[in-house]
């Protein structure tokens, strides 16, 4: 029941960086002091709810975020854990405070620009696709050129897309797909600079991997059926085939980003010919609740681990004794499905019958529009809600996911 | 079932192996997702509460759901499925607003209120002990709800019930059909009956619910008839042409229920002899049940203008006593008759007679208070809460006025509804009986200021600057002069409070002689020490009451104004559920020769079984309509604090001991076990 858990005090004490509940609940509920460092908005209902509470504002990093790391110290925190892309910086500046360490600020800012992140993993011999950074359309339509010709398409074959993404922002935000040069036109002046990606054709996926003492702890793959909608925990058997090469390719980048503790989370390619190319890593968890579906399928609690891994007085026998054996100890796979509205003019959430009938589907956060008229998405947006699906066939659940694609939730 | 690309097979074929599948997978997602609530923390319980409640709509949309969920409304329960919802405190639930969820309400939210229902079922049936709800209590809700809900109950879901999203439509079918498979229609229907003369016996001043009741009862019988079922059959029903007469067909004039046109030009072709009928008709009707019929106005409304003969008396049913009052201040009713009596509010015909009765006008500032109130203009605020109430067929200024002559009529009949405000119900109530005046003096503040100045200690406190009150929204389910005035009798009372809290001790002993009127005693005698909750010197406090209150041992003195008391409350199991404010008006014996305390006790339904054999009666112990009556001893054994004044404390040795020592036991086989 919802008895207080008895904080240990010669664990760590934690500081959580950014406002989310579920990693709230999760910590709370774990046997670690802790604090949310979040900003002003937040203050009433931490006080409401006695949520030990830290007004910060996370803006921009600057000068200040030594101050936020002498305090946090001064209150005996032991380590910062960033729950969101903006604040990943922040946990490095702290760290390197709490931790005495500079270096993480560094590693921090790595993670934080994706341009740099692909340089240094092409650095550490892993392999990418071809990028470039851009400071204004023109350089968006010489790299949609580039690219082309290099394929030796000739001119009226179709283009192969390229894709462009924001320097510093999670997922699929501020995500394009680029195929034309009128596709240019249509992108809005205050995206520059950003990153250039040629496409690849291929399967692409995402990992969760919990460090500590620069070895992998536990890894999961996130199968994703369709990038931006659709992810499921553990993947099909087909894709866990790749799992050692997945951990010798986490084991590659723990070397380019030196990193001894912590959390990431790399997205991959697998191309049809059998070559995995590096996608891009976060240092934060990942979007789509991938942790509710990781707790979900294997029942222990994702932001628990991640605590844990950035803990620095957790020991070995601790951390051995809380993960379960990947893909075999799962209880089933779940998998989520990000809601868009289909139509232009809505009125209602209406869940549809197909799916309510489902045996898979567990139940949604969607909630019944505020507006009818629905505004055209241009880039990779934010999806309406979640809708939660359980079940024991990974196949099945991949057409399940899949099929939700095609199907109004938004009427 | 189910094929593998996500299409499900056509409805109609789905067998029962195949539905049983499916519930299986459900009812597993549902105790997983009731474990993973289990776990929450009560801050993130109202997030995590709709896994479990998506869950259980959806199990309780196919056959056999219903049971599956019931078996779980405990864990449910426990878990938080209500947590931080209207529905997290049962004891204030209305079973009106249920029926109306049920019936509207988003799926989310229906599915919340099918929940409680199974709540309710399960506490009713014994097998769900529950801290906030007696058995006694949920029986009554379910009964009513019941009653709101007979053609839910008894022909199934209409198409538009049927085509509401997320199968609301399947769900209410397996949920009524659930309940019905443990109550027996035609028990549920004797039951409400018994339920509706029961309230009516305490002649409350709101009666929609009532007779939204006694309408859906009509038309069961009506559809009953037709089908050759329980009514017709000697089961089920009885009492119930009454009711519906009083409602729909009160007279021969009206006895088909021809609507009010065909009724006033049949009024207006009737000689002396029949309108003498209709009148006595009515009156008989009305004085009968406590209930107006719309009819009664359009026949008041035409006596305005008959001549020479007089029928408002006879309409009214007056006695000696109240045709006095009439014949001394026949202008004034008649103008009170033209502005508030309409058949929207023909309630207020019972309040006008009764308060003739009652011979208040002779209070020589009642009449010209009643003349100030029939001129007076509302403030947009308090005519907009009326106009929400109770729409715009008709003035905020009739309805409250209308209001105004249900309350000086029916001083008991004023209810807190669905609110914490039982303080302000009590002051309003209270001021109705003994202060009338004042009470109009209030209301014309209230409404024409929207503001209401009080003193404290000499210390004024406008309501327009005390902070919030008890109740966080401005009362709505209550009658028209408790939507205008209890908002402010709430933050006042409250600031009161507020002023008190350094004190130490009960603030009661300071604010309820400042709120509700001198003749509140000063002395304050309470059953616990505040500081520890323990019981403190119980004996000298139950003496003192005695001393005070009981005519064989205060030399025969009756109780001269109401006195304001408290309550520890306590459920049918005898447990203590809270702090409730009642006021004492009378202590006498009954026909039996029982010693008894009456008392008006704010809750909507003052009939409550308070556990250990202490059950308050309504009716048929001497109770005047609108008082509650315990035998003395049973109402000192739940009595924590009462008010009197100390230079007449009478003789507290004269309580006989073995008294006193049974009503310390039963205090401690109740609400004091801890203390």
């Amino acid at each position: 029941m919802t008895t207080e858990t008895e904080k240990d005090p010669n664990k760590g004490y934690i500081a959580l960086l950014g406002w989310s509940l579920n990693a709230i609940e999760a910590i709370d509920r774990f046997d670690r002091r802790y604090v949310v460092v979040a900003p002003d908005w937040a203050r009433q209902y931490a006080e409401d709810n006695g949520i030990p509470y830290l007004a910060w504002s996370f803006d921009r990093l600057n000068e200040r975020s030594y101050e936020l790391g002498e305090r946090l110290k001064e209150m005996g925190v032991d380590v910062a854990v960033p729950l969101f892309e903006e604040t990943v910086e922040w946990a490095g500046a702290v760290n390197a405070v709490l931790l005495d360490n500079p270096r993480l600020m560094n590693q921090a800012f790595l993670f934080r620009d994706k341009g740099m992140m692909k340089r240094r993993a092409q650095l550490g011999g892993i392999r990418v696709g071809i990028f470039e950074e851009a400071d204004h359309k023109e350089d968006v339509v010489k790299f949609l050129r580039r690219v082309n010709s290099a394929l030796l398409k000739l001119d009226g074959d179709p283009n192969d897309p390229i894709h462009l993404k924001a320097f510093d922002k999670a997922g699929c935000l501020g995500h394009r797909v680029i195929r034309t040069p009128e596709d240019v036109d249509a992108i809005p002046d205050d995206e520059f600079p950003c990153l250039l990606e040629s496409h690849l054709d291929g399967w692409e996926f995402g990992v969760e991997a919990f460090v500590k003492d620069r070895k992998i702890q536990f890894l999961n793959i996130s199968e994703y059926v369709r990038l931006g909608y659709s992810v499921f925990v553990p993947a099909s058997a087909e894709l866990e085939k790749w799992r050692s090469r997945v951990e010798e390719e986490v084991e590659k980048l723990i070397e380019a980003f030196d990193v001894d503790f912590g959390f990431l989370h790399p997205e991959y390619f697998v191309t049809s010919d059998g070559k995995m190319y590096f996608g891009e890593v976060a240092y934060r968890p990942p979007g789509f609740n991938a942790f509710e579906l990781i707790e979900r399928a294997y029942g222990f609690n994702a932001y628990q681990a991640m605590a844990l891994m950035f803990d620095p007085k957790a020991t070995a026998e601790e951390v051995e004794g809380f993960f379960p054996k990947p893909v075999v100890d799962a209880k089933g796979h779940a998998g989520t499905f990000g809601v868009y509205p289909r139509r232009r003019v809505i009125n209602a959430l209406e869940i549809p019958e197909e799916t309510e009938k489902d045996p898979y589907f567990e139940f949604h956060e969607l909630a019944p529009p505020l507006e009818n008229k629905v505004t055209k998405r241009s880039a990779f947006g934010t999806h309406w809600g979640l809708v939660y699906f359980f079940g024991d066939d990974a196949v099945r659940m991949r057409d399940v996911l899949s099929r939700q694609e095609e199907l109004d939730y938004y009427v | 079932m189910t094929s593998v690309d996500g299409r499900p097979a056509e409805a109609g074929a789905t067998t029962g192996a195949d539905g049983s599948a499916r519930l299986d997978a459900l009812l597993d997602k549902l105790d997983h997702a009731i474990a993973r609530l289990e776990d929450a923390r009560p801050f993130a319980k109202r997030q995590r509460a709709g896994g479990p409640l998506d869950l259980a709509r959806r199990a309780m949309a196919e056959p056999g759901g219903v049971e599956a969920v019931y078996d779980r409304i405990r864990r449910l329960e426990g878990a938080g499925v209500f947590h931080d919802t209207d529905w997290a405190n049962p004891g204030i639930l209305h079973a009106s607003i249920a029926a109306q969820t049920l019936r509207l309400a988003d799926p989310a939210t229906a599915t919340l209120e099918a929940l409680s229902q199974l709540r309710m079922l399960a506490v009713s049936r014994g097998v769900y002990f529950h801290p906030g709800l007696s058995s006694e209590q949920a029986a009554n809700f379910l009964a009513q709800t019941i009653g709101l809900n007979l053609d839910l109950l008894l022909s199934g879901p209409d198409e538009a019930q049927r085509s509401r999203p997320g199968q609301i439509g399947d769900v209410l079918r397996h949920l009524f059909a659930f309940i019905v498979g443990h109550v027996d229609p035609a028990e549920v229907v004797d039951q409400l009956i018994a339920e509706i003369w029961r309230l009516l016996a305490q002649r409350p001043i709101v009666v929609e619910e009532i007779k939204s009741m006694i309408s859906q009862i009509a038309a069961w019988r009506a559809n009953d008839e037709t089908t050759g079922g329980a009514a017709t059959h000697g089961r089920g029903g009885w009492g119930a042409d009454r009711l519906i007469s009083a409602v729909f067909a009160p007279t021969a004039g009206c006895r088909e229920d021809p609507g009010l046109e065909v009724y006033g030009a049949r009024l207006a072709a009737m000689d002396d002899a029949a309108l003498a009928q209709e009148a006595a008709g009515l009156a008989r009707s009305m004085h009968d049940t406590g209930l107006a019929s719309a009819y009664h106005a359009v026949f008041l409304r035409a006596a305005l203008d008959r001549a020479p003969t007089d029928f408002i008396g006879p309409a009214l049913g007056l006695s000696a006593t109240g045709m006095d009052a009439y014949r001394c201040y026949r202008d004034l009713v008649r103008a009170l008759i033209e502005r508030a009596v309409h058949p929207e509010t023909a309630q207020a015909i019972y309040g006008l007679a009764l308060m003739l009765e009652r011979g208040v006008l002779y209070q020589p500032s009642v009449g010209p208070g009643l003349w100030r109130q029939i001129g007076l203009k509302l403030a947009p605020a308090p005519a907009e809460r009326l106009r929400t109430r109770y729409g715009t067929a008709r003035a905020p200024e009739d309805w409250l006025l209308a209001g105004v002559l249900s309350v000086l009529g029916q001083p008991l009949g004023v209810g807190q509804g669905n609110n914490p405000t039982c303080q302000a119900a009590r002051a309003l109530s209270m001021w109705a009986f003994a202060d009338p005046d004042y009470l109009l003096q209030i209301v014309a503040w209230t409404a024409r200021d929207d503001r209401l100045v009080m003193a404290f200690e000499g210390a004024p406190i406008s309501s327009d600057e005390a902070a919030a009150g008890l109740a966080a929204q401005a009362p709505a389910d209550v009658d028209p002069v408790s939507i205008v005035a209890a908002p402010h009798l709430d933050r006042i009372y409250a600031e009161m409070g507020r002023r008190c809290a350094e004190r130490g001790g009960d603030a009661h002993r300071w604010v309820n002689p400042e709120m509700h009127g001198w003749w509140v005693g000063r002395g304050c005698a309470l059953a616990v020490d505040v500081a520890t909750g323990r019981l403190d010197r119980y004996e000298d406090f139950v003496r003192r009451f005695y001393a005070v209150y009981h005519p064989l041992h205060n030399g025969g003195q009756p109780v001269i104004h109401p006195q304001p008391a408290g309550i520890a409350m306590t459920d049918a199991a005898a447990r203590y559920v809270g702090w409730h404010a009642i006021a004492i008006y009378r202590v006498a014996l009954d026909q039996e020769g029982v010693m008894r305390v009456y008392f008006y006790n704010p809750n909507n339904d003052s009939g409550q079984d308070w556990g250990d054999g202490v059950v308050v009666s309504t009716e048929g112990k001497g109770e005047r309509f609108g008082e509650s009556s315990l035998p003395i001893a049973d109402f000192a054994a739940r009595l924590y604090l009462f008010h009197y004044d100390p230079l007449e404390v009478g003789r507290p040795d004269s309580a006989p001991a073995d008294e006193v020592a049974a009503i310390e036991a039963a205090a401690r086989r109740s609400w004091a076990a801890d203390r």
